[in-house]
């Protein structure tokens, strides 16, 4: 083990005869972190993430490059901010006129150019240890959303992590254990139907019915449980989930938060009539009662092929809908505390392939990140005037986890432990962007 | 590093060792003789038990000008002449004879051999430096040098030749950089008085030459020690050495890179030290140089504990004679770990039923089984099992999420012909090594011929290579399409000669155009076809990997001998991947983990019993039944799940059954015959069962819950076993399951109806559930809770239907 105080602790083994790894390594730990986190004082509640699966183009979103040629520009054309000097491209002008709100991170760069190699880099801030394949469903770390709820914990009622309307691939707890997995909340809010399903008795079952089955569990449940962690039984971990469910049923909180229904006619306008928008707006329920983190995983990303008539059709509701998020947060008062951020596995390619779509490229992608005292109308970092690859102020998703730690109040520096005694670092280099900690 | 002037006279290896008389350490090797300045050597140091003391060691030249000697016993030579090194370990020590031979006048370092291993050593090329693409502030290498002619001309010529300095080679940013006389952003990597340094500086005084091709090459690189035991917490100093096609070996372990499988159980530095951490296990230790690479196997013994009774209670080998047995005790033994006790009946028969045909037993076949006392009534049972029609949708359903494509691509129809052809494969038994080969030269039309729909949506020569590579091989060709796998043999050419057999498929008719391509396409050989190189452009004729170029007529199908290949007795990757992917499906876990990784650097963790099952496989024409049948008859397989003291940490070594939830679709189905109503799919028979489902386009709530793959997710996702707060509050609140608890068709309804006693109600749902039948104490608190809540009898059976279910011993195979 490289951590070089190890020498001077007991060891692991040690502290487990002895009954005290927890109490040990927590300790130690936030002894370590105790000064780090004096001098960092949280600036954001919580985080909702929107998740663009497959790779949004940096070209047609935040970094239009106007002056390249026709094969790398494409076919839209850029427009002017509400912040002198930065341009966005076509079909995000509602986003545009309210540039000052957020900020644009243009520096972000990488080595892993397929999906589940891109999503496991963004989403955990570490590369995955061996090389995976495309369709890959990896964890190797635990996810940012899983380190939020096992580090802020959950609100009373209500699980501290949510992905709607699924988890993305690498969105799982890894080591951190099953009660960090995220609630996972599918079908489609814009439905007149819509309920987060399961969450409640069904409606044919008295109250009385329940306690009847809870006392039958728990006499019929007689299943042998491996509770030390080394020998991983999957038993303890349905357990913690069956747990967190009852949780969920019993919660006014939650149920309240579920309730879109309770949301005026023309608030769900503005947030426009799809997925997306209901998905952001329960989203800002959830906020409201206390989520840390939420992501939203927006599929459709990937284009490949025809991306300049997919885009045209796809740009204007994922404008309208972020731009509403955010004056809404921003009119509650409540954009200090809430982080905004979009983003995807990478950026793409700068030449338009022969189906007119744009391929994978980590070298460049845009990344928006607004709320949590991130400085409004900032571009942080640019790329070459081709937009080949991340030029100035070069950052690493390293960089770009440290930062949303930090601004939660969370030392990305900290060592994690997992079961088996063996350290890891939040993020392994903790850096954050210092122009986005305001 | 100057392969070809060095001549090491005494041996370097352990067969060279020799006892001093002074001390009991052994020096590997006993005295050096180096030629010329800058060479470079590891000393290693044994105690008399033969173990590693080199890292306790205090290493002393008595003469620096001659030779210098670091703190780890990395010996350096100086100027020319003879001294010693004086090796200490507290009071024992011990000399080393030194001489150092003149140069040849007229050597200089070459690039290839001499520069390209010192900036892989100090990762310049590495992913996260300037190996990456597009390279790190505008310069860039090829990820671990794979590509010498764009290195080079990288470091010379790129930007107008700014990195190199020839007038006065001290002033080179290639050098300035590296040594942190100027500011670079990776640090200072070669100190000014490093050897390192050095040899780079002595390249370009002799004016940057090329290696040539017709001077030796490194044929292979061995590591010393090759297989290790170590106690927690020690260490070990490796050396690595590198075979040269002219014979002559040379020590290169300070520019190899070292990297360990698993770095909780053992780690290991730069300098090739590796120290073991305080658990048990066993750990690939690899060393990379130029291409080559070479592994250690540490073994870490679980430490034996003085308690006799502990010892005395605890089995040390599984009580059998079946190979399989055999070769996980031996391996148990070496570890030090001890197999828990044999399952309970009802454990084995609820797992076998779930493991081969992916259902639960009726009511009669538990209470036959049960009863039964026959010595063979585990492999009668088998048997049995795998004559039933169950069974091939069971694999069928498995193997569709490999090959499954999505609807929206290739079409519906094609989609369906193919899952006919695989639930008609398994029915047939059709023979695995045939499976493979109509799947790899698949011909005819996506209408007829099923397994052309593979082709359908592969349509790339180099989509198709991953996949056959991956499903046949086990082997991820898919890194070595744009660079050199560092941890694997394959590099791009062996992928685009293996692309190269793909480069004859004709197709006709209706190709992909999205959103919807329904229609038939044909496929069938061309008359040509080119696949070329992805770097080179070169057009690339077919090679097996590691084999001969193959010439074609036109007649001849080069997938037909590609084929052949992959599936002949004599490629072993064949049968071993598929053994392997098996193995995992039954056992939890494969012998090689991730199933489709196998390479020498990630090794099985059970050599002698994948070969074992790999040639059994064989040695049975690759009959899948055999296999299943070998693996679920063997007491291994039977272990119970609950750990002992001496294997609750083992997750590798099959020293118990590891507990695991069945896929969503078995899933299903078992709720569905607990509860004796069956789920209405749409768009499929009334009455059908989840396993039969051939697309996720029939909607399930339950399946998606429960992480069946979406093939249209954009991009496609895998299948998804992990267990979910979703999950646990669909099985207690779903309205469908609702349904099914309550419904008059429903066994609740039924068992209230009928005339039977409520002790018997009781113990059917057991063992309908559970297999098993409840205990006295189970049943009697069961009773206790209808009589004290006077329920009526329905509501109390569907509560107690409703509370088995909801219980991990259903949703888990134990």
């Amino acid at each position: 083990m490289k951590n070089p105080i190890s020498k001077y602790l007991p060891s692991r083994r040690d502290s487990l005869i002895l009954g005290l790894g927890g109490l040990l390594g927590g300790g130690f730990t936030s002894s370590l972190q105790a000064k780090s986190l004096a001098t960092n004082k949280a600036q954001a509640k919580s985080v909702i993430l929107i998740w663009l699966d497959g790779g949004p183009t940096h070209y047609e979103t935040f970094d239009p490059k106007p002056n390249a040629p026709v094969e790398i520009r494409g076919s839209f054309t850029p427009i002017s901010t509400k912040v002198p000097g930065v341009q966005f491209s076509q079909h995000l002008p509602q986003l545009a006129s309210i540039a000052d709100k957020f900020a644009v991170i243009r520096s972000v760069q990488h080595d892993q150019g397929n999906h589940g190699a891109g999503n496991h880099y963004m989403m955990t801030g570490a590369p995955p240890r061996i090389p995976v394949g495309c369709g890959a469903f990896v964890s190797f770390h635990p996810s940012m959303g899983s380190v939020v709820s096992s580090e802020l914990g959950a609100p009373p009622g209500l699980p501290p992590y949510f992905s709607m309307p699924s988890m993305t691939r690498s969105g799982g707890p890894n080591f951190l254990g099953a009660k960090h997995s995220p609630f996972v909340v599918d079908g489609s809010p814009n439905s007149s139907s819509f309920r987060v399903r399961d969450v409640t008795l069904p409606s044919n079952l008295d109250g009385s019915r329940k306690v009847n089955r809870d006392e039958m569990r728990q006499a019929v449940d007689k299943f042998v449980r491996f509770a030390d962690k080394q020998v991983g039984d999957p038993a303890t971990a349905m357990d913690e989930h069956y747990r967190q469910g009852l949780d969920l049923m019993r919660s006014p909180e939650a149920q309240a938060a579920f309730d879109i229904q309770r949301e005026s006619d023309a608030v769900r306008e503005t947030y426009g009539r799809n997925d997306l928008g209901q998905r952001a707006l329960l989203a800002r329920r959830l906020v409201e009662a206390g989520v840390p983190f939420i992501v939203l995983n927006e599929g459709g990303w990937d284009h490949h092929t025809k991306i300049f008539p997919t885009l045209e059709k796809r740009l204007p509701t994922l404008d309208a809908t972020i731009a509403t998020l955010i004056k809404d947060l921003d009119q509650r008062g409540m954009l200090d505390t809430t982080m905004v951020l979009v983003l995807g596995e990478f950026g793409r390619t700068p030449q338009i392939n022969k189906d007119g779509g744009r391929d994978h490229w980590s070298n460049a992608m845009s990344i928006m990140m607004a709320g949590g005292g991130t400085p409004g109308g900032l571009v942080v970092g640019a790329t070459d005037k081709r937009g080949y690859a991340a030029s100035e102020r070069v950052l690493t998703p390293e960089n770009f986890s440290s930062t949303i730690y930090y601004k939660l109040g969370i030392d990305p520096a900290k060592i994690l432990y997992a079961p088996n005694g063996r350290p890891s670092h939040i993020v392994s280099i903790s850096e954050p962007i210092k122009e986005l900690m305001g | 590093m100057k392969f070809y002037f060095t001549v090491v006279l005494f041996a370097l290896f352990s067969s060279g060792l020799v006892v001093a008389q002074s001390s009991n350490l052994k020096i590997d090797p006993a005295s050096i003789e180096l030629k010329g300045q800058g060479e470079q050597i590891q000393i290693r140091v044994l105690n008399s038990k033969g173990e590693d003391v080199t890292s306790d060691c205090q290493f002393k030249s008595l003469n620096i000008q001659t030779v210098k000697v670091s703190s780890r016993g990395q010996v350096i030579s100086g100027f020319a002449g003879q001294t010693q090194i004086e090796v200490s370990q507290g009071k024992l020590f011990e000399l080393v004879p030194v001489k150092i031979i003149q140069a040849d006048l007229g050597f200089s370092p070459s690039f290839e051999k001499d520069i390209q291993p010192i900036l892989t050593r100090y990762s310049c090329n590495s992913g996260s430096c300037h190996g990456k693409q597009r390279g790190q502030n505008g310069f860039q290498l090829s990820l671990l040098g794979f590509d010498n002619d764009f290195d080079f001309y990288s470091l010379t010529s790129e930007s107008r030749g700014r990195r190199i300095f020839p007038a006065s080679p001290e002033n080179s940013l290639l050098l300035k950089k590296a040594s942190g006389q100027v500011p670079h952003g990776g640090g200072k990597k070669l100190p000014q008085d490093g050897n390192a340094y050095a040899q780079i500086l002595s390249w370009l005084k002799s004016g940057q030459l090329r290696t040539q091709s017709s001077e030796p090459k490194v044929e292979s690189i061995e590591i010393f020690p090759s297989e290790v035991r170590l106690t927690p917490s020690s260490k070990l100093q490796i050396k690595v050495v590198a075979r040269l096609s002219n014979g002559i070996s040379q020590d290169v372990t300070h520019l190899a890179a070292f990297q360990s499988s698993e770095s909780v159980l053992a780690s290991v530095d730069a300098d090739g030290l590796v120290v073991a951490g305080p658990l048990p296990g066993e750990v690939a230790v690899m060393a990379r140089f130029m291409e080559k690479f070479s592994v250690l196997m540490v073994t870490m013994p679980l430490p034996e504990i003085n308690s006799e009774i502990v010892k005395s209670n605890l089995p040390r080998r599984i009580d059998s004679q079946h190979f399989i047995d055999q070769l996980i005790s031996d391996k148990l033994e070496k570890l030090g770990l001890s197999p828990s006790k044999p399952a309970l009946d009802h454990t084995y028969l609820r797992r076998v039923y779930l493991d081969l045909i992916g259902r639960l037993p009726t009511l009669e076949e538990s209470r036959s089984w049960l009863a039964d006392t026959a010595s063979d009534k585990k492999e009668k049972l088998v048997l049995k099992l795998l004559e039933r029609p169950d069974y091939s949708e069971f694999w069928a359903n498995k193997w569709a999420d490999l090959l499954r494509p999505n609807p929206y691509h290739v079409g519906m129809k094609a989609v369906f012909m193919l899952h006919t052809w695989l639930r008609d494969s398994f029915r047939k038994n059709l023979p695995y090594d045939q499976f493979a080969r109509q799947i790899i030269s698949a011909e005819g039309s996506t209408f007829r011929d099923g397994a052309t729909v593979v082709v359908r949506d592969k349509r790339q020569p180099d989509e198709l290579t991953t996949v056959i590579s991956r499903l046949f091989l086990g082997i991820r060709l898919e890194c070595a399409k744009c660079h050199h796998h560092p941890f694997e043999v394959y590099g791009q050419d062996d992928f685009y000669s293996f692309a190269a057999f793909f480069g004859r498929i004709g197709k006709k008719g209706n190709g992909i155009s999205a959103p919807i391509s329904g229609g038939e396409e044909m496929f069938f050989l061309a008359k040509k076809g080119d696949v070329k190189h992805l770097r080179t452009g070169e057009v690339m004729k077919p090679a097996p990997l590691k084999g001969k170029v193959m010439e074609f007529s036109e007649s001849e199908d080069p997938r037909k001998a590609l084929a052949a290949w992959i599936t002949s007795d004599e490629n072993p990757m064949f049968a071993k991947a598929a053994v392997n992917r098996i193995w995992a499906d039954l056992m939890g876990r494969g012998l090689v983990d991730p199933v489709d990784d196998l390479r020498a650097t990630n090794p099985s963790s059970n050599q002698a019993l994948l070969d074992a099952l790999a040639d059994d496989f064989r040695k049975h024409h690759y009959d899948i039944k055999h296999l299943l049948y070998t693996i679920t008859t063997s007491k291994a397989y039977g272990l119970s799940s609950v750990p002992n003291e001496r294997n609750k940490g083992d997750t590798r070594n099959y020293s118990r059954h590891y507990r695991n939830r069945p896929r969503a679709e078995v899933l299903l189905d078992m709720v569905c015959d607990v509860t004796g109503v069956a789920e209405n799919f749409p768009a499929m028979p009334a009455g059908s069962r989840a396993m039969e489902m051939w697309t996720f386009r029939s909607a399930s709530e339950f399946l998606d819950s429960f992480g069946r793959p979406d093939p249209n997710q954009d991009p496609p996702c895998e299948r998804s076993s992990d267990s979910t707060v979703v999950q646990a509050l669909h099985l207690m609140n779903a309205k469908s399951i609702q349904a099914k608890i309550l419904s008059e068709e429903g066994i609740a309804f039924k068992l209230a109806a009928s005339p039977i006693a409520m002790e018997l109600a009781i113990e059917q749902l057991y063992l309908s559930c559970y297999c098993r039948f409840p205990a006295k104490e189970e049943r009697d608190s069961v009773l206790n809770i209808v009589k004290t809540k006077s329920q009526p009898r329905k509501q109390a059976l569907e509560d107690l239907l409703w509370a088995l279910i909801n219980s991990p011993e259903f949703v888990l195979v134990d």
